[in-house]
């Protein structure tokens, strides 16, 4: 069983804690399941959004580390574009009991900060950041437009492509597949 | 029959606590007081003795215990964990027969 005195404790210093920008409710009635945010790091191409991060306590905890999985869409060389996976060590073989799940969800989003492309969880995203950045940072910040921001603070280029006539569905979709290249984009949407 | 008592006179000899209140420093591990219980364990005091190891880190024993069962080093600072002996951590005959295997909640 999972020390529940100390889940408590936790919450109750996330709650006073209104200064580091990461934020913690419970999902469930025995605390093992919660929804965490953080807030995209200023200067990164992650600056504006709001990222949701599903933490799940085993029952190992604290000897055990929190499972947690982005629920938000992100593209970053450490996590997986398709299923929010992450790849950070302090989550796996070097978690420690005296981390805590505030400490965890500090240290995303200094992975927000700081990728780490030889060590990928997303191949695909690690090339990209390595053989294009221009492209690289053009996509992340386009997927926090569209993904990461309350839907009032919706991408421009989504906006626009929605005004030309194309529908919503189509005009993310088609954005996505450009990379956030808006006449990429409309050439796709043309074509198809 | 009842039987009634009168306190005349006490002397404090320890202080403990369930934690409710803290105020001093806390295990790493388990968050709660020294003076106080890590989880499963009834009695603070003799019953959650703090040990110390060589880096300076400051534990329960059941905390550290447990946690030396997956990985010998130190929580805070991953050094490889030695029980300071001269601090008053356990002799080793202790610590294999104290080896707690499952934590029970409370």
């Amino acid at each position: 069983m999972a020390d529940k005195g100390r889940i408590k404790k936790e919450l109750t210093e996330l709650s006073r804690d209104t200064k580091s920008g990461v934020t913690v409710e419970v999902k469930s009635e025995d605390m093992h399941e919660l929804e965490g945010t953080i807030s995209g790091p200023e200067g990164t191409p992650y600056e504006g959004g709001t990222y949701v991060i599903t933490i799940s306590i085993p029952r190992g905890y604290p000897f055990e580390p929190p499972k947690m999985k982005f629920l938000t869409k992100i593209w970053h060389p450490n996590i997986s574009s398709q299923t929010g996976a992450i790849c950070l060590d302090i989550l796996k073989d070097q978690w420690s009991p005296a981390l805590t799940i505030k400490t965890a969800l500090l240290s995303l989003q200094a992975l927000l900060c700081s990728p780490e492309p030889e060590d990928p969880q997303d191949a695909q995203v690690a090339t990209m950041y390595k053989q294009d950045p221009a492209k690289f940072r053009q996509t992340a910040k386009f997927w926090t437009e569209t993904y990461a921001q309350k839907s009032d603070g919706e991408s421009a280029a989504i906006s626009r492509l929605v005004e030309m006539g194309f529908s919503r569905d189509r005009a993310v979709a088609a954005l996505a597949q450009a990379g956030g290249d808006e006449t990429e984009a409309v050439n796709k949407l043309l074509s198809s | 029959m009842s039987l009634k008592v009168t306190i005349k006179r006490w002397n404090a000899v320890a202080r403990w606590t369930w934690g409710d209140h803290v105020d001093g420093d806390v295990c790493g591990i388990c968050q709660m007081p020294f003076e106080g219980c890590p989880p499963g364990v009834k009695f603070p005091g003799d019953g959650a003795p703090v040990v110390w190891g060589k880096c300076a880190h400051a534990f329960h024993l059941q905390c550290i215990s447990q946690w030396l069962t997956s990985k010998n080093s130190c929580p805070i600072c991953r050094r490889e964990w030695e029980f300071e002996s001269s601090q008053g951590g356990p002799p080793v005959s202790f610590f294999l027969l104290f080896q707690p295997t499952t934590h029970s909640f409370r």
